[in-house]
C-alpha cells in the first residue's frame, strides 16, 4: 500500500462506476493500476488492434475516440478526466472497433481487466453500468442525453445514409487470370485469350505482376501492324500494372480505373506489384457489381418471364439486406428498398398472371395488406393481400368473381415459387372471403369498425395496413376513406384494438428475465414477433388511426409522425420508433442466419451486447401500453 | 596470500552480494526515487524517507513501488532536533539498515531515475557505507539533465517545481517523497517520449 494508489483511489472514488465500491476495493484496484502518459496524437489503440489486456481511465487530457469509415475518420467521442473507454475486453473476444488516440497530452491509468473483474462480478451496479456503457449506442443523439455524457460506449453502429449502399460491396472478379511469361510470344498469347475467352491476361514473373495485355493492346500494336504477331510480349505489354488490395471495393476500383485510364486492374496479395497475383478486376465486374443495386433489380424483375427469374431475384435481395446490415447501413433504408423491390414483384406476379388469364373484366386493386402493406418485410415471410374489384352489375357479377379468384390463385401461386410461403390464416387475394367487390370490402370494413368483436373476435389488425401492388389506385383511396371516415368518434372500435395491441404477451418476466417459448420445437427461444414487434406494430398503427395519419404505413415513420403530431409524448413515439429499428435488426439477422422468418430468436447464440441490447429495446413497450391505456380509456372489452 | 580477497568478499553482507550479482544481465526496468534528507551533506545528513516507483514499456506501475520512512533517532538525538513528523507519524517505519537493504533489493539492477540524481545516489552511497557495503553500481537518469538536452540549455538548472509547470504535471497539495517521485516518474515519461528515447 503507498500513499499514490490512496490517491488515485480517491481519484476514481469522484466517477462511475467506481463511486459504487468502497474506498478498501478501490486501494486495492489502484495498486495495480498502470499509469500511462500519452504525447499529442499518439495512438493508444486503433481498429483491429489485439485487445489489451487493460481498460482505461482518462486522468487528465483528453482522448478521442473515432471510427475510420470510407477514408474518413469520424469522432464519435471525446473522453475528459474521469471518464472510462476501452471497455471491449470486458464483453467481447474480437479486435477493437474504434481507434483511441491522445488529443492532447494525456494521462491515462490502465486497469487490468483481471483486477477488476472480481469487483464487477460482485457489485451488479458496477456491472450493469459498464455493460450500459458498452452496449449503448453513442451515434444516438437521445442515448448521449440520457447517459449525460459520462459513458463511452465502445460498440458502434455506424449508419452513413447518405452514402449509396452499392459502392460499398465488394467486388467479385476473376480469381484465377490467364498469366503468361514474359518470353511467350504474341500469337501464342492472343490465342490462350482466344481460348478462355478473355480480353486481357497478366504478364507475370515468379507470379508477380510484370504487365498486362488487353484486347486494346492487340488492336492498337499487332493489328496496326506495328509488331509482327511473332514478337516476344513484353514489347508491346502495357507496364507497369495497376495493382489493387484483395478486399477492394466497387467505388475504390472505379476510381482507380478512372484515375490511371485502364480497364483492368490486378489484385496482388499485399496491394503492390512485389507480391502474389489474386486476380484480376475487369470494367465487366464492376457492371455486374451494379447490377446488384436495386435500381438493377427492379428493371430485371419488370422484364422478367417466370416465376424462376423472380426467385433468383428475390435471393439477389436477401444478399443484398445481408450485406448492407453487415455494412451498417440503416434499418430503415434497407426496408425501404426491400419494399419497393418486393413490391414490384408483387406487381411483376399479377403481371404475370394476367398475361396468362387475358385481361381483367373489370377494373381492380391487388392490395399487399401485413408487414408488406408497411414496407417492413425484410425476410422472406408469408404472404399476405386481398384483392377488390369495382361494383359491376348482378348478371356479370359471378363471371368476374371468378376470374379475379382465378387472378388471385395464380398469383399467390407464382409468389409462394418465388418464396413467399402461403399465409396460414388464408388472408389471401386467393381466397374468395378476401376477394370481392368494393361494395362487399365496403361492408366489411364497416362491419369491422362500428361492431368489432361481434361477428369474429379476431378481426386481424393486419387488414388495417396496406399498400396497393397493382391496378387502380383509387379504389385503395376508396378503403381509405371508409376507414377515416368510421374512425371519428368510434370509441368502441378503439378500445377494441387498444385491448387487442395490449393483449399482447409480455416479452419479460417480473424478474427481467426473458419469457421464452416454454414447449414445441421452438422451446427456449424468444418470440421477438408476437412479444416484441407485434405491440409497437399495433401500437403504432392504433395512434395514427386515432390521428387521421393518412398515407404512413411504416411503424417506423409512423411513430417519427406521432412524435412531429404529439409533441407532448414526442419522446415515447421516438424511443419506440428506435426500438423497433433494433429489434427488426435483430429478427432479420436471426431470420438470415437461420433462412427463415426469425420469429424466433435464439437466446444463447446471442452475444451479451445483443442481449443487452435487446432488453433496452424492450423497454419504451411499457410507455407506450401506459399512453395507450390513458388515451384510449379501455373498458368495453377488458 | 589471497587472504586479504576473501577477507574483503566476506565483509560484504549478504543481500549486498546478492545485489552485485544481478549486474550480469541488463534490466529495462527504471526505478524513479526520490529521497527526503535532513540536508545536503551526505557525510552528516542522513535519509529520511525514500518514494520510488518502477517504470516499464513506458508505464508507471503503482504496485511496483517502495516506500519507506526511516526512523534516524540516532541522527535526531545527536544533532538535538527532533524531527516530530518522523517521530510521531503512523508510517510504517523502518531502521536505516533495514530500510536501505529492502531497498536495494527493491531497485535491482533497475537504471535510477531521480531529479538531480546524483545527490540521491550519494546519500545512498553514504548509507551504504555505514553498512559495509560498496557503492551503487545502476546507471542513472536524471529528468533535469534530460529537460535541458531537450532544449539545449547548458547555463541553468530547474527545480522540480519549475519543470513540472513547464510540463504541466497537474498540483497535489501532499508533500512527501512519494508524491514526489510519482512526479518524477511522469516527467520521466514526458521526457522519454518526447526525446525519443524507448
Amino acid at each position: 500500500m503507498n500513499t499514490i494508489a490512496e490517491h488515485i483511489a480517491d481519484f476514481l472514488k469522484k466517477y462511475p462506476p467506481f463511486d459504487n465500491l468502497s474506498f478498501q476495493e478501490l486501494s486495492e484496484i489502484a495498486t495495480s493500476i498502470r499509469v500511462v502518459n500519452l504525447e499529442k496524437h499518439k495512438t493508444l489503440f486503433q481498429i483491429n488492434d489485439v485487445l489489451h489486456d487493460s481498460f482505461y481511465v482518462v486522468a487528465s487530457g483528453v482522448i478521442n475516440l473515432s471510427i475510420i469509415a470510407d477514408a474518413e475518420e469520424t469522432l464519435l467521442n471525446k473522453c475528459v478526466a474521469g471518464d472510462i473507454f476501452g471497455l471491449r475486453p470486458f464483453f467481447a473476444k474480437n479486435n477493437y472497433m474504434m481507434t483511441a488516440k491522445a488529443r492532447e497530452e494525456s494521462i491515462i491509468y490502465a486497469i487490468p481487466i483481471a483486477t477488476f473483474r472480481p469487483f464487477v462480478a460482485n457489485n451488479s451496479e458496477v456491472l450493469d453500468f459498464l455493460l450500459h456503457s458498452f452496449a449503448t449506442n453513442t451515434s444516438n443523439p437521445n442515448d448521449m442525453e440520457n447517459i449525460g455524457g459520462k459513458l463511452i460506449s465502445d460498440n458502434v453502429y455506424y449508419s452513413n445514409q447518405q452514402s449509396e449502399m452499392q459502392y460499398f460491396q465488394l467486388l467479385s472478379y476473376n480469381i484465377s487470370p490467364l498469366k503468361v511469361a514474359i518470353t511467350s510470344m504474341v500469337q501464342e498469347v492472343a490465342q490462350q485469350m482466344t481460348d478462355s475467352m478473355t480480353n486481357g491476361a497478366i504478364v507475370s514473373k515468379d507470379n508477380y505482376p510484370i504487365g498486362i495485355i488487353t484486347n486494346t493492346d492487340m488492336c492498337s500494336k499487332i493489328a496496326t501492324g506495328r509488331f509482327p504477331i511473332t514478337t516476344t510480349i513484353d514489347r508491346i505489354m502495357s507496364s507497369p500494372v495497376v495493382t489493387v488490395v484483395e478486399n477492394i471495393s466497387l467505388a475504390e476500383a472505379q476510381l482507380l480505373m478512372l484515375k490511371n485510364n485502364v480497364t483492368h486492374l490486378c489484385v496482388t496479395k499485399d496491394g503492390s506489384d512485389k507480391s502474389d497475383i489474386k486476380g484480376i478486376i475487369s470494367e465487366h465486374d464492376l457492371i455486374v457489381a451494379q447490377a446488384n443495386n436495386p435500381g438493377v433489380l427492379i428493371k430485371e424483375i419488370k422484364r422478367s418471364q417466370s416465376p424462376k427469374d423472380l426467385k433468383s431475384i428475390r435471393d439477389r435481395l436477401t444478399n443484398l439486406i445481408q450485406k448492407s446490415i453487415h455494412k451498417n447501413v440503416s434499418i430503415s433504408n434497407i426496408s425501404n428498398i426491400a419494399s419497393e423491390i418486393n413490391l414490384a414483384i408483387i406487381k411483376r406476379s399479377v403481371e404475370l398472371s394476367i398475361l396468362d388469364l387475358g385481361s381483367p373484366p373489370a377494373r381492380f386493386a391487388w392490395l399487399s395488406i401485413g408487414s408488406q402493406g408497411r414496407k417492413e418485410q425484410l425476410l422472406l415471410t408469408d404472404q399476405d393481400s386481398i384483392l377488390i374489384f369495382e361494383d359491376v352489375t348482378a348478371d356479370k357479377y359471378r363471371d368476374v368473381k371468378d376470374y379475379f379468384l382465378k387472378l388471385g390463385k395464380r398469383t399467390t401461386a407464382i409468389l409462394e415459387k418465388v418464396g413467399y410461403e402461403f399465409c396460414p390464416n388464408g388472408h389471401m387475394a386467393s381466397n374468395m372471403l378476401w376477394c370481392k367487390s368494393l361494395t362487399d370490402w365496403t361492408k366489411q370494413y364497416n362491419n369491422w369498425m362500428n361492431t368489432p368483436g361481434e361477428n369474429s373476435n379476431e378481426i386481424s389488425s393486419i387488414f388495417f395496413d396496406f399498400e396497393i401492388a397493382f391496378g387502380e389506385q383509387k379504389i385503395e383511396e376508396a378503403i381509405e376513406n371508409i376507414i377515416f371516415n368510421n374512425v371519428k368518434n368510434n370509441a368502441l372500435f378503439f378500445d377494441f384494438l387498444g385491448n387487442d395491441a395490449l393483449r399482447k404477451n409480455a416479452p419479460l418476466s417480473f424478474f427481467k428475465k426473458f419469457i421464452v417459448e416454454e414447449v414445441g420445437t421452438n422451446k427456449d427461444k424468444f418470440d421477438i414477433k408476437t412479444r416484441a414487434l407485434m405491440p409497437l406494430i399495433d401500437g403504432a398503427r392504433l395512434f395514427s388511426l386515432s390521428y387521421n395519419l393518412r398515407g404512413v404505413n411504416n411503424t417506423f415513420m409512423r411513430f417519427k409522425q406521432l412524435a412531429i403530431i404529439d409533441p407532448r409524448n414526442a419522446e415515447i413515439y421516438l424511443n419506440c420508433s428506435e426500438a423497433f429499428l433494433t429489434l427488426s435488426k435483430i429478427r432479420t439477422l436471426e431470420g438470415l442466419k437461420n433462412d427463415n422468418s426469425g420469429q424466433f430468436v435464439n437466446l444463447q447464440e446471442l452475444s451479451k451486447v445483443d442481449k443487452e441490447n435487446l432488453k433496452n429495446a424492450l423497454a419504451p413497450m411499457r410507455e407506450l401500453e401506459e399512453l395507450i391505456k390513458n388515451k384510449f380509456q379501455l373498458t368495453q372489452f377488458s | 596470500m589471497l587472504d586479504w580477497i576473501k577477507n574483503i568478499k566476506r565483509e560484504y553482507p549478504e543481500f549486498w552480494k546478492n545485489y552485485l550479482s544481478k549486474f550480469d544481465k541488463k534490466s529495462n526496468r527504471f526505478v524513479v526515487l526520490c529521497t527526503e534528507t535532513t540536508g545536503l551533506n551526505p557525510d552528516k545528513d542522513v535519509i529520511l524517507s525514500i518514494g520510488s516507483f518502477s517504470v516499464i514499456n513506458n508505464s508507471i506501475l503503482i504496485g511496483d513501488s517502495f516506500e519507506a520512512y526511516f526512523a534516524q533517532y540516532k541522527f535526531f538525538h545527536d544533532n538535538g532536533n527532533l524531527n516530530e513528523f518522523t517521530v510521531e507519524s503512523k508510517m510504517k517505519k523502518l531502521g536505516e539498515s533495514e530500510g536501505i537493504q529492502a531497498f536495494i533489493e527493491f531497485i535491482g539492477n533497475s537504471i535510477l531515475v531521480g531529479h538531480h540524481i546524483d545527490f540521491d545516489v550519494e546519500m545512498i552511497n553514504a548509507a551504504l557505507e555505514r553498512l559495509g557495503c560498496g557503492r551503487l553500481k545502476n546507471e542513472a537518469l536524471d529528468i533535469d539533465i534530460m529537460h535541458r538536452k531537450l532544449l539545449d540549455i547548458n547555463n541553468k538548472q530547474f527545480s522540480l517545481e519549475e519543470l513540472c509547470e513547464i510540463y504541466k504535471i497537474p498540483k497535489s497539495d501532499r508533500n512527501s517523497s512519494s508524491e514526489d517521485a510519482y512526479k518524477i516518474a511522469l516527467l520521466f515519461l514526458k521526457l522519454k517520449s518526447r526525446l525519443g528515447l524507448n
